[in-house]
């Protein structure tokens, strides 16, 4: 042991013991024999079918970028729907524990509601973590895996086994913070952590070192991504792509990355030394022998406000891509559009003392950060007018994709405006720490999920070759807007009425109406979950029916992903296209480009598969899991095995393999024959093989018959 | 809490709309902020309302500007002329650039930089502003524990009281605070807004109110497991009372050192609304605890203390201090 630490410890087990083992909870113990039921009946189910095999080696162990996009995908949605069930638990304790008087549930150990503050603390903080950093940001890490190598025309990311690391690292954060409801107890501290309460004396528990660990390796994962990215936009792009023809999602990666990059080792450092206080018993965040706690929180809110805009961008991309296609109109100020989210992105680093206004630092230092944190807003306006002007002149279809879009065109304007309140320390003095503060950054998460849920619809068949049921999808998106509306509004006016944040007895009886307002607007997001599951069903089972046989699924679609085959296969493009123009789908539909197809091919060369990017995520989760509870063996041999496996496979390297362009051809040959293959429909055919000019694939020089190196200059028609 | 209390509330669940127009003239308003009764709460509501007319005008317009086109260019409608090519224009990019740049010109000059000296909680001008001469303002030292408030009228032969905070009318009322384990806010929603309650260090924060009455105030920043309780109410009452207070204070025979104090600041959840009173404290306690405090002095929670807030309150009761 390097500190004391209150209860017992052993060599062995740590802090582990049996009383840590919640299995008196009347609402942990069931949940738990669910969810090992159901784990048993999964594993069966998969043993039963013969998975094991098709698990491992298309899921487990690939490194396509598409595959672990997916990973991603349904890691963030069921993260997202986690995140929920602590919302729904929260607002029913704020709704039912409300007032004075004795309301409290007994058996819950509750003299007010039914959770006491040791459970509701760790609810909320579980809940702005995973929200934050494991659902959001997963959800758009994935969007961003799937689609930004097909957007600049590249087989796969730069660093595949890169990218399988960076999901396998979050894999493991999401199982730290999910065995923490089993195994002793989460943090109380808020999604941020507040100094010095997290320190020993005043967090005796695991709760904060299960924070810290779940914090590090999303930190390191998403580290690992943003390398990756940046990496694959700078050096993958098609020939043609130049950077004045990349589209806006990808631009929008680029500025989000660039963020993360510089931004999350800031909250590394900030969290490891959070670590050597409990762990080491340094004095960085004390308030006694010389520590500085108000360093910590400048520290986390150097990579805090950042990391809210390494959120948005993504989103603010996808806006940018589904607003034209459903607009049949290219998007409105393109240079513009690009030049605001780099202004985001600088901005975002010079505004984090708004977070802490009210820590006193005087009327200079706080004006200063008050207008650097309103120039935010100007960017972010001027994002809005232009997707606003990408309506006017247009042809709008309002397909449930471009739904999700608006819907998240006014939760953004609610919450720039409200972010414009909070920006002045006059008015944040008043609702700072308060629910108003709450409701702003919920209209703007809401707005990422809202942009998601547009992606997600949009980009769907372009993965699967099917479209998501639009019916459901519209039921869906009208309902959660019910929903957001029921809970947020009053939300707002909550914090008007001086309501202030994370209070697990809500003491004034004249809030009552509004929680119970809000405990409705709960109910209709859960029939909003429910009309998604729906959808999903209802797609599924339509898939027939609902398959595309085209390229461009949306027959409206502008930029170069809509250019492959769908379903996309493994290799993206059979042939590495050639980019004439800024929006080359829309540039080649409009130049009757559409059909071409490669009249030769070229071998081209794939990543192997490697299992060990999911070996070195066991062994971070157990590092992390050692780590709390203080097991140092355990920590020590996951770490030392997890980097020698690092090594050897830096030194082993991946050789990848090759594809001949015969097989190229051939297998491009069944990829559009897969697409094409319903009678019913009537698509030209073919076109492309048995020769004619093939401009869109190799070069546009006309005389460079049968050469295969493209130009490397762009050229006007 | 009882089910049928839950169903009964339901009938106020359309109630709060009505109270929303009522807000500026009710009496005991709800609306917390919409209904500022003291000077500093006042000018940071003027502020608001500045800034909120200006956004929203920007915001509005943008918003009825997106239902317009929404409107006007559904594809079938036929209202609007498609041009499936236009996609800039110099002179609407300006104005894209402009209005948001003018706008926060006008906001950072009128609430950013005259806010934040107005309602500078080390010194408001909205309340330094008007100190008469002789307006003799109050001072108080505000002790935040696990989880309690104690306040301290140094000129008033260091009387004080926990978790219920006096002060007379139309005097400017100077806080000194601090914390002895853990960080939070001290806030009194319709007088005065927030300001960090530090351990180890002292922050300021300055009060003037009007309105005789009663306010709430809260412990805003997460403080640990006993925060929902940590509230105070504030009791602006007229001079003389106020005087007759102090002095009904003076003679009350319970005194605190430090080592008393010690014994209060460790972790008590307030859940009884309790207000002891002090007739005088060790003067130079608030100095005292600051240094303890740097120099490491902690008062350390038990594990798993709130999880069952029925047995915690059996202990608190067998220490005597329920
Ligand atoms: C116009 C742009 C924006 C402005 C002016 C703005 C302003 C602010 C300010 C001043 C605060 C501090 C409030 C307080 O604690 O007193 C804040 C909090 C916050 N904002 Fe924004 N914001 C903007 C956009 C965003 C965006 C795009 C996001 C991303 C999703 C976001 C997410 C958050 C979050 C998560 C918090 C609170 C974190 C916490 O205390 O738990 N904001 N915002
Ligand atoms: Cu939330
Ligand atoms: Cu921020």
């Amino acid at each position: 042991m390097l500190v004391n630490v209150p209860g017992p410890w052993s060599p062995l087990l740590g802090r582990l013991a049996l009383s840590e083992i919640p299995y008196t909870n009347p609402i942990l113990a069931p949940l738990f024999i669910v969810i090992v039921l159901a784990g048993i009946v999964l594993i069966a189910g998969v043993t039963y079918y013969g998975k094991w095999g098709y698990l491992w080696k298309e899921w487990f162990t690939t490194v396509d970028h598409k595959k672990l996009g997916i990973m991603y995908i349904i890691l963030g949605l069921i993260m997202l729907f986690r995140g929920f069930i602590d919302g729904l638990m929260m607002r029913t304790q704020q709704a039912l524990g409300d007032g004075p008087g004795d309301n409290g549930m007994k058996v819950m150990g509750a003299i007010h509601g039914y959770l006491a503050p040791f459970h509701f603390g760790q609810i909320y903080s579980a809940h702005g973590l995973i929200m934050i950093l494991l659902a959001a940001t997963p959800l758009l890490v994935g969007l961003m895996n799937i689609i930004v190598p097909l957007q600049i025309g590249a087989r796969d990311m730069a660093y595949p086994y890169l990218n399988a690391l960076g999901l396998w690292i979050t894999t493991a954060a999401v199982f730290l913070i999910m065995i923490s409801l089993f195994v002793g107890d989460f943090s109380h501290n808020g999604w941020f952590g507040y100094a010095p309460i997290f320190e020993l004396a005043y967090s005796p528990g695991v709760g904060v070192d299960y924070w810290i660990w779940t914090l590090e390796l999303v930190a390191l994962g998403t580290t690992l991504g943003s390398i990756n990215f940046l990496a694959t936009v700078v050096k993958m792009r098609a020939p043609g792509m130049t950077w004045g023809r990349l589209p806006v999602f990808t631009w929008t990666a680029v500025s989000a990355n660039i963020i993360a990059l510089t931004s999350f080792p800031c909250l590394q450092v900030a969290l490891a030394l959070v670590g050597a206080d409990r762990y080491l018993g340094t004095h960085f965040f004390t308030a006694g022998f010389g520590g500085n706690l108000m360093l910590y929180t400048n520290l986390f809110w150097l990579w805090g406000h950042p990391e809210v805009y390494f959120v948005i961008l993504p989103a603010f991309g996808m806006l940018s891509e589904v607003i034209p296609a459903f607009s049949e109109k290219p998007i409105f100020g393109y240079i513009t559009m690009v030049l605001a989210s780099f202004a985001i992105a600088g901005v975002s680093w010079i505004v984090w003392l708004h977070h802490f206004f009210t820590m006193g630092m005087g009327p200079y230092v706080s004006t200063e950060f008050s207008i650097a944190t309103m120039l935010v807003g100007i960017p972010t306006g001027v994002k809005v007018f232009n997707w606003a002007f990408t309506l006017y002149r247009g042809r709008l279809t309002f397909s449930a994709a471009m739904l999700w879009s608006i819907g998240a065109l006014f939760l953004l304007l609610i919450g720039g405006l409200t972010g414009m309140m909070l920006a002045i320390p006059a008015i944040n003095y008043m609702v700072h720490n308060s629910v108003f503060v709450v409701a702003h950054f919920h209209m703007m998460l809401l707005c990422i999920v809202y942009a998601v849920f547009s992606a997600i619809i949009f980009w769907f068949p372009k993965i699967y070759g099917f479209k998501l049921n639009e019916a459901w999808g519209k039921i869906m998106f009208w309902l959660f807007s019910a929903g957001t509306f029921l809970v947020f509004f009053p939300m707002f006016m909550l914090g008007f009425m001086g309501e202030t944040r994370r209070l697990d007895w809500p003491f004034n009886p004249q809030w009552g109406p509004w929680f119970d307002v809000q405990e409705i607007g709960i109910f209709v997001y859960i029939l909003s979950v429910l009309a998604f599951l729906w959808m999903l069903y209802v797609s599924i089972r339509d898939r027939h029916a609902n398959r595309v046989h085209t390229a461009d699924a949306w027959g409206t679609s502008r930029s170069l992903e809509w250019l492959t085959d769908t379903p996309v296969p493994f290799y993206n493009f059979a042939m590495v296209p050639h980019i004439n123009a800024l929006d080359e789908v829309a540039w080649r539909r409009e130049h009757g480009f559409m059909d071409k197809k490669p009249d030769h091919f070229k071998a081209i060369h794939m990543p192997n598969n490697t299992p060990i990017a999911l070996y070195i995520g066991a062994l971070t989760f157990l590092v992390g899991f050692g780590l709390t509870w203080r097991v140092w063996w355990l920590t020590l041999a996951s770490l030392i095995l997890a980097v020698i496996l690092m090594i050897y496979r830096s030194n082993k390297g991946d050789p990848g393999y090759i594809i001949p362009a015969e097989k190229m051809e051939e297998m491009d040959r069944e990829s559009k024959a897969r697409m094409l293959s319903d009678d019913s429909h009537q698509v030209p055919h073919g076109g492309g093989f048995s020769g004619g000019t093939v401009t869109a694939y190799t070069a546009l020089d006309r005389d460079a018959s049968g050469s295969l190196t493209p130009p490397n200059d762009s050229r006007h028609l | 809490m009882p089910f049928h209390k839950f169903i009964r509330r339901g009938k106020f669940v359309l109630t709060p709309a009505l109270i929303l127009p009522l807000a500026g003239c009710a009496k005991g308003s709800p609306w917390w902020i919409f209904d500022p009764k003291g000077v500093g709460a006042h000018a940071s509501f003027i502020y608001m309302m500045i800034d909120v007319g200006v956004m929203l005008a920007i915001v509005g317009a943008t918003a009825l500007a997106i239902v317009w086109f929404m409107w006007k260019y559904r594809k079938g409608s036929n209202r609007g002329a498609y041009d499936g090519k236009w996609a800039h224009s110099n002179t609407l990019e300006v104005a894209f650039w402009g209005i948001p740049i003018i706008a926060v010109g006008f906001l950072a000059w009128a609430v950013s930089v005259n806010g934040s000296f107005a309602v500078n909680p080390y010194n408001p001008t909205a309340i330094t502003k008007h100190l008469k001469p002789n307006g003799d303002p109050i001072d108080i030292d505000v002790i935040a524990t696990d989880w309690q408030w104690l306040f301290i009228y140094p000129q008033y032969h260091h009387i004080a009281i926990a978790n219920k905070l006096v002060i007379p009318a139309h005097t400017p009322v100077f806080f000194r605070l601090t914390s002895t384990a853990v960080t939070t806010d001290f806030f009194v929603p319709q007088l005065v807004g927030m300001i960090d309650v530090m351990p180890g260090m002292r922050t300021k924060d300055a009060l003037m109110s009007d309105h005789l009455g009663t306010y709430q105030g809260i412990a805003a920043d997460y403080c640990g497991a006993g925060m929902s309780w940590m509230l105070f109410k504030t009791h602006v009452v007229r001079k003389t009372d106020f005087d007759r207070w102090t002095q009904m204070m003076e003679s009350n025979p319970d005194t605190m050192d430090y080592q008393q104090f010690n014994r209060f600041a460790e972790p008590y959840i307030n859940v009884h609304d309790k207000t002891p009173a002090w007739g005088h404290v060790e003067p130079g306690l608030f100095d005292h605890v600051m240094l303890e405090v740097m120099n490491g002095k902690k008062w350390p929670l038990p594990m798993f203390m709130t999880e069952n807030m029925f047995h915690y309150l059996k202990i608190q009761a067998a220490e005597h201090r329920a």
